[in-house]
């Protein structure tokens, strides 16, 4: 029977298990069996959780400016563990910012984005701005005042933008301000397209990985003889898994000791007195305070665009100049700037 | 006539046949390709583009006999802004009236006047402007940005302002 069964799924599924172990057994580098080089794998599982957590989300929340409100209030007060799954949609948002903000300095720091894997880290970048995008037309769903203002502000930041800024605010907010419009494009666009372009991204990611193999790393402690790989399945496969039981747990427990609530409803006609975006904005909004319109949005894309090109630059410096170790110090640099600018939005009023 | 050709003729012949026929089958299958799915791509960039303009009317203010030089009006429009409306001059053209938005010229927050610094201030971005909207400090300042300005129109010595007149919920 047990044969007469195996027989027909393996005439209508040809594939053995010697070649589904070829496929996964993929050898892994020894460095990886470090929690801090698996951060690649943890937006990836917190992904998972988002797509989860949303579509739950999606079976009470109503898109509409007379409405998004409520729903979500009903969602938090009134549905069954509906508190607990919007917080963890939130929660998993918040980490996943931070594993993919983590990840990327991991990358940076060791150099794991040169030749030849630029263009993974332009993919990885591109993943970095979907993911940020992701998070913020995840709180302007809410309609709360931060969500309303938030969305304003964004629009303005397009606006901005020499030639093509009035056509894409026009096209996010379809309209000249925000309009009743508004809300259903912000959902369509948290829930269908950046999920779908994030996922086609993150095959190409893994994609390219596998084909270029992990970057190896030798510490300066190993031993000449130690095997320098070990097997992805099952070893590694339950280092990942062991992750994201513990990113389970972690999120439960935030999910339940600091639940996330709902703050005053949106208000076109006033702005809060005190209004901050959430911490992952906090460096731009900080940099929209410190210069003019223009400048602040023309050098902050100057920036951006730095950062994708940044493995061609840092190899043209490596080949022509004595500063090989250049890239430490600038990231250094980044670093203080990012967290600077982001503690100093965090601790002042205005 | 002779018809006939030669073998070398018929080697020669068709690879320059078959090679000229995928040329312009290519070229016929990119312009198709380029023609249908550039339609596509057009038709749903025109799908998404913002159909209507915001709406927007002109309503009555005030007799321009009532309202002196130096007096101020707080007018609630039927989308709820509260636009404050003063006359600086005697003229008795357009010119000797403002009206000031409470959209600030930045990055669009509202400005709400605080009375003890005697300006208007802009929460988002920190922005200050003064009674008559001129930027007094902030990212506003930077870049010379006043508040903007309501139109307004006379007609037969009535005062009309020009407003939006649809909320959002």
């Amino acid at each position: 029977m047990v044969t007469a069964v195996r027989n027909w799924f393996s005439e209508r599924l040809p594939i053995s298990g010697v070649q589904i172990a070829e496929l996964t057994n993929e050898p892994v580098p020894n460095h990886l069996k470090r929690w801090w080089f698996c951060l690649g794998g943890t937006p990836a599982y917190l992904f998972v959780v988002q797509i989860v957590t949303g579509i739950l989300l999606a079976f009470y929340y109503q898109p509409a400016p007379s409405t998004a409100y409520e729903s979500i209030r009903t969602i938090t007060h009134d549905v069954s563990y509906g508190w607990y799954i919007r917080s963890i949609h939130k929660w998993a948002a918040t980490l996943m910012i931070a594993a993919v903000i983590l990840h990327q300095m991991r990358i940076y720091f060791t150099g794991a984005y040169r030749k030849p894997r630029e263009l993974n880290w332009m993919v990885g970048m591109c993943l970095l701005l979907c993911t940020l995008t992701i998070g913020f037309t995840g709180y302007s769903l809410v309609f709360e005042q931060l969500s309303y203002w938030g969305a304003t502000v964004a629009a303005n930041i397009c606006d901005t933008v020499p030639f093509a800024g009035v056509f894409f605010k026009r096209l996010l907010l379809a309209g000249d301000s925000y309009n009743s419009q508004t809300l259903p494009r912000f959902f369509i666009l948290h829930a269908a397209v950046l999920p779908a372009v994030m996922i086609g991204l993150l095959v190409v990611h893994v994609g390219i990985l596998r084909l270029q193999g992990i970057t190896e790393f030798r510490f300066e402690n190993e031993p000449d003889d130690k095997p320098q790989t070990f097997n992805f399945f099952p070893d590694h496969f339950y280092t990942e898994l062991t992750i994201g039981l513990i990113l389970m747990i972690l999120l439960s427990v935030l999910a339940t000791v600091l639940p996330v609530d709902l703050g005053p409803k949106a208000d076109p006609l006033t702005t809060p007195e005190v209004i901050k975006p959430e911490w992952w904005f906090y460096v731009s909004f900080r940099w929209l305070k410190l210069f003019s319109g223009t400048f602040a949005v023309v050098s902050s894309g100057f920036i951006v665009f730095v950062m994708f090109v940044w493995p061609f630059i840092d190899g043209w410096i490596r080949k022509h100049t004595r500063y090989t170790e250049a890239s430490v110090w600038i990231g250094i640099v980044g670093v203080f700037l990012l967290v600077g600018l982001t503690v100093w939005e965090a601790i002042v009023e205005h | 006539m002779n018809t006939e050709v030669s073998e070398s003729e018929t080697e020669v012949a068709e690879p320059i046949r078959r090679s000229f026929l995928f040329a312009v089958s290519a070229a016929v299958m990119a312009f198709g390709l380029t023609a249908g799915y550039g339609m596509f791509a057009w038709l749903i960039g025109v799908f998404l583009y913002p159909f209507r303009e915001s709406a927007e009317s002109w309503q009555f203010l005030s007799d321009l006999g009532s309202f002196g030089v130096g007096h101020s009006l707080t007018y609630q429009s039927p989308a709820g802004q509260k636009i404050v409306v003063t006359r600086l001059a005697d003229a008795g053209t357009v010119d000797d009236f403002i009206a000031l938005s409470s959209v600030c010229p930045h990055l669009g927050c509202q400005v709400h006047w605080e009375s003890n610094n005697a300006r208007f201030f802009c929460p988002c971005h920190n922005g200050a402007f003064d009674k008559v909207g001129k930027p007094l400090s902030g990212p506003p300042k930077d870049s010379d940005q006043t508040l903007p300005q309501y139109a307004l129109q006379i007609k037969n010595d009535l005062l009309f302002i020009e407003v939006p007149t649809t909320s959002l919920t």
